[in-house]
């Protein structure tokens, strides 16, 4: 391929004219915007650091597979089932360990989403291993060219395939956003973020802290639950690789970047992410592209770095709360 | 035992019902009895001051009896009803409401949620709440804003309404918990060095709200204190610990004469504490310094 532009670098911007390109990142920015909306309910305003936010996108995901491929449950009639087994097990996560500080809760939580990884890789029977599990997505696909056809009958010659799923993860991500951010404002979210500050003077004023840690912990693992249904639904399988725990360090990356305690933020670091971690591809460099590939962790590492110094709070965080956090 | 002897020594408490009784209140880190064997009670509708060297088990023992620390032994009852071994929560709901010795300011949220938060009975804290009874949460939040103002006014805080609580300077932060405490309907208060770090003419505010919150709403204190001057003019009641007991309990004059009170701690002090024992009858209020031995975990 001739690139148009050629910058001194070497970047071919031609990528970033195709339509293809960009559903490409929405569908995985939205998958990360509902993923990171858990740990931004977790980290940003519950002060419990999450760090098994994968963990419970994996059950989800294997949840749904499982019971369309082996149990003949209806696709959609699975989604809520899987939710609530996520969400089972987000109470299993959290009642042995959010009573743990702030630390030893993010390794407990760590270990937990790894445990649930490498059971999805050895548990042969009931996941496939290594092999992943496919074809749970025949009455998703049923909808998806439902859409697409009705964008031809509303004169879109040639929809690209994708958009079906990009409208349906946007709209699902945008939902949530507003609905968490509703939830920020009532009395229910004024403990969260009282516990946040100081759990022992919300204790002292008669707040079950205990209890609101443990909903804020569950309602991230359902959100987890359904970053998983459209990560699987954009890969078309589920493998056990796609939940290691670099997912999770992403979600935080996606945090920082669009600002603690700021849900509409998520949406835009999200996009912002993974916009510059699929344009680095196209950087042409003489290099390999395994080593290109490598190259965009450590320019991520760069900006993050970047970030922390020049801009701590993100993008929509407020700098006064990140000094008044110190 | 020698606390059993200093509460029959110390008159007229028995004669009014006591909102509160601690009996061999029990706390050890490790070895240490931080608090041994501590019996008291607070009669109710009263001030009373709690008082002692530093290191005596004061804080530890509002610690133990607000359900922050496990007790080791012992009972305790508010009302009649167990506290030991209710979690924090359940006792501050209770009535039993505490304030802190450093204080815990929710920094990054305002004054006015500081104070919203506090208040009880409100249906949208919980998600059921939220989802199916909205109006009634937002007309309890109404309600308890029009006397979350009323207290900010009361304790000079109302231009800072919706500042960031960590904005305050330590003063009114120790301003904004007591009023945040007040906001709990608490009917027996424990304060943790109320006055520490407040200028005197709004240490002489609360005082006075103190005393209006007695005679009006029957609200009972319990509070920590190191300045003698305010001990002795506005306690009805003194209760004095030295080395995690009770070493006597009586009226402020009473107090002021029993010998092993001064001995303990208005006199003499004991050797390893060394800033107590410099003045006689009134060992001067500190600020923060120096005491390390009280700080919950």
């Amino acid at each position: 391929m001739e690139p148009a532009t050629l910058l001194p670098l070497g970047v071919s911007f031609d990528a970033f004219a195709s339509l293809g390109f960009w559903l490409g990142v929405g569908v995985i920015a939205g998958t990360f915007t509902i993923f990171a909306l858990g740990l931004q309910l977790n980290v940003g305003f519950t002060g419990i650091f999450n760090f098994g936010q994968a963990g419970f996108m994996a059950i989800g995901a294997y949840s749904m597979a499982i019971l369309v491929t082996e149990e003949g449950v209806n696709f959609w009639l699975s989604l809520p089932i899987a939710i609530a087994i996520t969400m089972v097990f987000g109470l299993i996560v959290g009642l042995p360990s959010l009573r743990l500080r702030t630390d030893y809760l993010a390794i407990a939580t760590l270990a937990a989403s790894e445990a649930i990884r490498l059971t999805t890789l050895n548990a042969r029977e009931l996941t496939n291993g290594s092999q992943g599990i496919f074809g749970f997505d025949t009455e998703f696909d049923d909808l998806s060219e439902s859409i697409e056809s009705l964008l031809i009958s509303v004169g879109w010659s040639d929809p690209e395939t994708l958009f079906p799923l990009f409208m349906i993860v946007w709209i699902v991500a945008l939902l949530l956003t507003f609905g968490l951010w509703r939830l920020q404002k009532t009395p229910w979210g004024r403990v969260l973020r009282a516990l946040r500050e100081d759990e022992d003077a919300a204790r002292a004023l008669g707040k079950n802290a205990f209890a609101y840690k443990l909903q804020s912990l569950v309602m991230a693992s359902a959100l987890g639950a359904i970053a998983g249904f459209f990560l699987a639904l954009n890969l078309k399988f589920v493998v056990p690789d796609e939940f290691l725990p670099n997912f999770t360090f992403i979600g935080f990356a996606i945090l920082i970047l669009g600002g603690l305690a700021n849900y509409w933020g998520v949406a835009v670091g999200a996009i912002i992410f993974q916009t510059i971690f699929e344009g680095l591809r196209f950087l042409e460099l003489p290099i390999t592209e395994v080593q290109v590939s490598a190259l965009r962790y450590i320019l991520l590492g760069l900006v993050l770095i970047g970030l922390m110094a020049f801009r701590p709070q993100g993008l929509f965080g407020k700098r006064e709360e990140m000094v008044l956090g110190e | 035992m020698s606390s059993a002897a200093a509460l029959a020594h110390g008159s007229g408490a028995s004669s009014i019902a006591p909102i509160f009784q601690a009996e061999g209140v029990v706390k050890k880190f490790g070895g240490i009895n931080a608090v041994n064997e501590a019996t008291m009670q607070v009669a109710d509708g009263s001030i009373t001051a709690l008082i002692g060297p530093n290191g005596a088990g004061k804080t530890t023992f509002f610690n133990v009896i607000t359900g922050f620390y496990r007790a080791d032994g012992g009972t305790a009852t508010f009302e009649g009803r167990r506290v030991l071994g209710r979690p924090p929560y359940l006792i501050a709901r209770m009535g039993m409401v505490r304030t802190f010795q450093i204080t815990k300011a929710l920094a990054r949220m305002s004054v006015l949620d500081n104070m919203l938060l506090a208040a009880p009975h409100q249906p949208g804290e919980s998600l059921s709440g939220v989802l199916l009874r909205p109006g009634a949460s937002r007309r309890r939040e109404r309600e308890v804003a029009s006397k979350a103002e009323e207290l900010l006014e009361v304790f000079n805080l109302t231009k800072l309404t919706d500042q960031y609580a960590g904005t305050l300077s330590g003063g009114q932060r120790k301003l904004l918990e007591l009023s945040r405490a007040l906001m709990a309907e608490p009917r027996f208060l424990l304060l943790d060095e109320p006055m520490a770090g407040i200028n005197p003419t709004l240490g002489r505010r609360l005082l006075d709200h103190m005393q209006r919150l007695r005679s009006e709403d029957g609200v009972t204190f319990l509070f920590i204190e190191h300045d003698m001057e305010v001990v002795m003019n506005h306690s009805d009641r003194v209760v004095v610990m030295a080395q995690g007991t009770v070493i006597a309990d009586g009226e402020p004059h009473e107090i002021r004469s029993d010998q092993k009170v001064i001995d303990a701690y208005l006199g003499g002090g004991s050797p390893d504490d060394g800033a107590e024992s410099s003045s006689a009858a009134t060992p001067r209020s500190h600020g923060e310094g120096g005491r390390v031995t009280e700080r919950p975990r």
